[in-house]
């Protein structure tokens, strides 16, 4: 009884210090620039204002931003999934010589963390000549080792016997991979879209190598761009811009949040 | 010849093996091949041996980094830890409660970092911030979270500790899940009460959960980027330049690109040591 207690407390104590940051940030950025400098502050807004939405589509050009991200996660993700798809196939049911050390290598490019090889990466960028370029935030992000790891788990899975019949029927090899192993790919096509889509949708630090033209920033850049500037946008506009760029996610991640959570036990890290 | 590669399917691994070679085999031998060449990106590279590395050795601010990844590695794991912990034990049981507020403490884990972490510079902002109004209301004087250094290192922990809960606990989840449950039983049945049951049953028998998140926490904390870049930029000075953030630094600030690569070799031994000990962890587990 007392235990319970105990753990009801501490459960409200951490869900309030978990969201408040997040409420605190949406309900201020429906205040005045007057009453966002006030002090002491006020927790609700005392005249409710859409002001900083207001600014952040006029001055700050959301539309220009969300039309980028939205083209850079989704066709990211479509080439993501089509090569994860095909890549998985191949290392799963491949039988070519060297697929075991091919294998490896892939298993292995999940050691590398992003960090590191986030100034040859640059490098590689540029001389593809792909620097300010949206292209150079969806090709190198094409390939992410946790995708690859799923899709050849899910790929071993699909039994040998059902790729054999199609053989024996007459099926070709482009055959069997569009009409038997991609159909059944679809609870896989689908984890992989979700979490590249949200991936990119976040994504910070490709943005940030490849791009420096204003009229080709991610939302995300954007978003920290505009805090950084001299005289840079007020704070009512910062957490409008802010509670825009977190609604996608939370919509995706409360249609999928099983998804996410088993994602965790498989993949368990972020790319 | 093509018809081979079709039959053998590896026709279907060539466009993954094609952007894995362009854009992590290729980054990944380029720094251990060009960390010994001084270069700056315009001029072309000249071949300086262990140049680079003898200056990394005598760098009071490359040390300086790896002394503060040290520091927030200390502050923010036994936070994550715990406190990931302690709402597993209170959420791991199936059922509908539990569920929706799993989802909850998960979902800063979602978020984007740049926006989660803005959404925190506003509740830490030194004169209209909430934080330090409700301190200031019961009396205690107001913390410059992001001006001193001190408090700007604990705020990214805590910030971190913030975005990697949900991470963690769902770790903790599967692990406590996964204990079996005679031995609680067995345990009871001798008297043990609840605190005895978690600290000499339950989480000895979870030792290879506790570690793989505990190496998570490492490995995730180590790579923090977007969130340090936003909340601090690395400052107030260099308090809170962590590794990565140093090399992104000298990498294009100070246009060493070689002297960059020098330092991301001694972090990519780092990381990959943690990510070596996580994955003799996973496996000795399943």
């Amino acid at each position: 009884m007392i235990a319970s207690i105990i753990k009801w407390i501490f459960i409200v104590f951490m869900l309030v210090v978990f969201m408040l940051p997040v409420f605190y940030a949406v309900v201020s950025s429906f205040k005045p620039l007057g009453e966002i400098y006030n002090y002491p502050p006020t927790i609700f807004p005392k005249n409710p204002s859409l002001e900083g939405y207001i600014n952040v589509v006029e001055d700050y050009d959301l539309l220009t931003y969300l039309r980028n991200t939205l083209f850079v996660a989704t066709v990211a993700t479509v080439i993501t999934v089509l090569v994860c798809v095909m890549t998985g196939y191949g290392l799963a049911k491949g039988t070519f010589w060297g697929n075991r050390p091919v294998n490896r290598l892939f298993t292995m490019t999940m050691f590398v963390s992003a960090q590191v090889i986030m100034v040859p990466l640059f490098v590689v960028i540029r001389s593809l000549g792909l620097i300010n370029s949206l292209w150079g935030l969806i090709i190198p992000a094409v390939y992410t080792p946790t995708g690859m790891f799923m899709a050849v788990q899910y790929m071993k899975d699909i039994p040998d016997e059902l790729l054999e019949s199609a053989k024996i029927d007459g099926a070709n090899e482009w055959q069997i991979f569009w009409r038997i192993v991609f159909p059944l790919s679809k609870p896989l096509v689908a984890a992989l879209s979700i979490f590249s889509f949200t991936w990119r949708w976040n994504d910070f630090v490709l943005p940030l190598l490849v791009v420096n033209k204003r009229s080709l920033y991610t939302l995300q850049l954007a978003l920290a761009t505009i805090q950084e500037e001299y005289g840079g946008a007020e704070w009512n506009t910062i957490l409008a811009f802010s509670t825009l760029t977190i609604i996608p996610t939370l919509i995706i991640f409360l249609l999928f949040q099983r998804l996410f959570m088993r994602g965790i036990m498989t993949g368990g890290l972020k790319y | 010849m093509l018809r081979s590669l079709v039959r053998t399917r590896f026709v279907f691994v060539l466009p993954g093996l094609i952007f894995l070679i362009i854009f992590v085999a290729i980054p990944v031998a380029s720094v251990f091949v060009m960390g010994f060449f001084k270069w700056n990106l315009l001029s072309p590279p000249r071949f300086v041996g262990l140049e680079n590395f003898k200056m990394l050795l005598r760098d009071k601010w490359f040390w300086n980094s790896v002394w503060v990844s040290i520091k927030l590695l200390l502050l923010a794991i036994p936070m994550q830890f715990f406190v990931s912990l302690a709402l597993a034990l209170c959420l791991y049981k199936e059922n509908t409660s539990s569920k929706i507020l799993r989802a909850f403490f998960y979902w800063p884990y979602m978020m984007p970092a740049v926006a989660g972490t803005t959404m925190w510079k506003w509740l830490l902002s030194y004169d209209i911030g909430l934080l330090n109004h409700i301190l200031r209301t019961i009396g205690l004087s107001p913390v410059p979270w992001l001006i001193k250094p001190f408090p700007a290192l604990f705020s990214i922990a805590l910030l971190r500790t913030w975005g990697m809960t949900g991470l963690l606990m769902v770790m903790f989840i599967t692990g406590l899940q996964n204990v079996p449950q005679d031995y609680i039983e067995a345990a009871m049945i001798d008297g043990a009460n609840r605190w005895q049951r978690f600290w000499y049953v339950v989480f000895p028998t979870m030792s290879n959960t506790n570690l793989l998140v505990l190496m998570t926490a490492i490995a995730h904390t180590l790579r923090s980027f977007a969130g340090v870049y936003v909340l601090t930029t690395g400052g107030p000075g260099y308090a809170t330049t962590i590794i990565p953030l140093y090399i992104y630094q000298t990498a294009f600030t100070q246009f060493r690109i070689g002297y960059s690569y020098a330092a991301s070799i001694v972090y990519f031994f780092i990381a990959f040591a943690v990510a070596m000990i996580t994955l003799k962890f996973r496996e000795s587990r399943s």
